[in-house]
């Protein structure tokens, strides 16, 4: 089976979407877990759980368009989308053990992809 | 007795600190080691579920392969969150990254797909990437949550 170029996009896309979720949970735990009336105003904390849902939910009708041995390893790009969502949103640095990170994972995907 | 509860205080003051002393045990490493098998036959179990999926609620209800699928990587996150406790980011998810080889050789045995040399180095490439931004996230709580 080829892998279609929909389906590698809508993981793409769905790894992007998936990684805000991180991103809203660690602001949530920044927030009393253990307080009821506290948990129930926790917004970020729903909506991370549900943009992770989210992300999870695309997978899998992408999965309809391709091998899972082609489209399985595009999730790593969610390391990449959190690296750099964490710098824009937390505050949090880029060093160059990150970069290099998200340069193999890069090179790492797009090997897949010249396999597939 | 005393002195040992005053350092165990110390330590949850500083949670950043003990992260970077706390050796990661054994345990940890087996259970990461498991769980990655478990997601990774889930990863399996969905795309054998993806085949005959509508999206309708009975629809979903009645693709066994999916529901099996999502209770093993609900049983999978479970056991993520439990090993985290005895153990550094930055070790376990190099191991968490081993999920894309169990994927890779499961493809082949239970969905009849191929690899090649290509398929090979890629997946390769990506555990190095995810060790690394793991490892630069060492000092920071950012590892924690890239999934």
């Amino acid at each position: 089976m080829t892998t279609k170029l929909w389906a590698v996009g809508l993981v793409i896309l769905a790894t992007l979407i998936g990684a805000f979720g991180p991103i809203l949970l660690k602001k949530a735990s920044a927030k009393k877990l253990f307080k009821i009336s506290s948990l129930i105003k926790n917004y970020h904390l729903f909506g991370g759980v549900a943009l992770y849902a989210i992300g999870t939910i695309l997978f899998i009708p992408a999965l309809k368009g391709g091998d899972l041995s082609v489209l399985y390893p595009f999730v790593a790009l969610s390391y990449i989308w959190v690296s750099l969502l964490s710098v824009k949103f937390l505050g949090e640095k880029m060093n160059k053990f990150k970069w290099l990170g998200i340069g193999l994972i890069m090179i790492g995907v797009t090997l897949i992809g010249i396999g597939s | 007795m005393k002195h040992y509860q005053f350092l165990k205080i110390n330590k949850y003051k500083n949670s950043n600190l003990s992260n970077l002393q706390m050796a990661t045990k054994p345990w940890s490493i087996l259970l990461v080691l498991f769980t990655t098998l478990l997601t990774s036959s889930a990863q399996i179990l969905y795309k054998l579920g993806s085949n005959t999926l509508t999206f309708s609620f009975a629809g979903i209800l009645k693709n066994y392969y999916f529901i099996f699928g999502l209770i093993l990587y609900t049983i999978g996150g479970i056991l993520i969150i439990i090993s985290f406790r005895g153990g550094e980011v930055s070790v376990l998810y190099p191991i968490i990254a081993m999920s894309y080889i169990w994927v890779s050789f499961m493809s082949q045995v239970y969905l009849e797909e191929t690899m090649n040399i290509f398929k090979w180095i890629g997946v390769l490439a990506i555990i190095l990437g995810i060790t690394s931004i793991s490892f630069g996230s060492k000092n920071s709580a950012s590892g924690a949550y890239a999934k």
